[in-house]
């Protein structure tokens, strides 16, 4: 026997039919009960005449010239804070760079000992140089040199 | 003549600092937006207030829009219902505060408020009638308002609802339910 025959269907189900958000099976059921019922009829009438009246429920629209100045409000305000953002999406960059760095560095500490040796050694080197440390401290260079023959 | 840009476009131009496609933005969602929040807070000043708040949030919540997810209108509803349930909120403590004036007043002030609101709608139909709807939806529970305004105002489906509002679809089809059912007894009541 069809479940039409069966039973009244709930306001709910029949608010759920109207506003077409039940399943297409539940919806043929409802519909075939609802032709043949003039009790559920008249509820789902009762119900269409409710969502009728709650969709007039109208507006207090804004004016164009409010709305314009709302948005000239907002945009200002959009400009400040991208101003903000840039200046901590800068550091931010900055952050995640120094994070990488050292995460790269915890798993791989043999080579990064090594990377910093070598910059170590080659900022030496110019520095000796360019400040002719080897006048100074005669051995340095050797040092430099024994250190970077060894990496 | 170019097409319009979608919401994604928009929404990535908007976090490259595009202000122009911000204001796209803006344009397309100020009306649903302002619609939510002045059924929700009942107010059009409050609700104009509530609208620029809305898109403040919007921009700076942006990264936390998933299109995986939900669509962008249906996170901008969510996040336009939720700020506008809290605008509500705090109104109502307000009046509860203040003892306010009665609906009557407080909707000719509504209508006084600039010459910049029109409400072609109250010389049509039965004032007494949507008097009695918007009475109602104040008194509702908040989720039923939200379902409320999001399913008969901004035709969202029920299980984006659902989805939206993390819970199941047997829960809105009830809150649906209890608020028309609510306001089927208030325009009754009116009626008599």
């Amino acid at each position: 026997m069809p479940r039409s025959e069966t039973r009244h269907y709930s306001e709910e189900e029949l608010l759920m039919h109207l506003l077409q958000e039940e399943t297409p099976e539940a919806g043929e059921n409802i519909a075939g009960h609802v032709r043949e019922c003039g009790e559920c009829n008249a509820v789902l009438r009762e119900y269409e005449l409710v969502v009728a009246r709650i969709l007039r429920w109208g507006l207090c629209d804004l004016s164009a010239e409010v709305w314009d100045a709302d948005r000239v409000r907002l945009l200002e305000q959009f400009r400040r804070d991208q101003s903000w953002l840039e200046r901590r999406g800068l550091l931010r960059t900055l952050m995640h760079g120094f994070e990488s760095t050292w995460s790269y560095a915890l798993e791989n500490p043999l080579p990064t000992l090594g990377y910093i040796v070598v910059a170590f050694a080659f900022a030496s080197e110019r520095t000796i140089t360019f400040l002719k440390l080897d006048r100074v401290v005669p051995a340095t260079s050797e040092v430099i040199e024994i250190i970077r023959q060894f990496f | 003549m170019t097409s319009p840009l979608s919401d994604e476009d928009l929404v990535e131009g908007t976090l490259g600092g595009d202000e122009d496609a911000f204001s796209q933005l803006y344009e397309k969602y100020r009306h649903p937006v302002y619609a939510t929040a002045y059924r929700i807070i009942q107010s059009a000043e409050d609700a104009r207030d509530a609208t620029q708040e809305i898109f403040v949030k919007l921009y700076r919540s942006l990264r936390s829009w998933n299109p995986r997810k939900a669509s962008f209108s249906t996170w901008t509803y969510r996040l336009a219902s939720n700020h506008a349930i809290d605008c509500w909120r705090t109104r109502r403590r307000k009046h509860e505060t203040l003892d306010s004036e009665d609906t009557g007043e407080k909707a000719e002030r509504e209508y006084a408020f600039g010459d910049a609101i029109r409400s072609p709608y109250r010389e049509i139909a039965g004032r007494e009638q949507v008097d009695a709807v918007r009475r109602c939806v104040d008194l509702l529970p908040e989720l039923q308002k939200k379902v409320f305004v999001l399913r008969y105002f901004q035709e969202l489906k029920l299980d984006e609802i659902a989805e939206m509002e993390n819970c199941s679809l047997g829960t809105v089809k009830t809150s649906l339910f209890r608020a028309t059912h609510a306001v089927r007894r208030a325009l009754r009541k009116a009626r008599n």
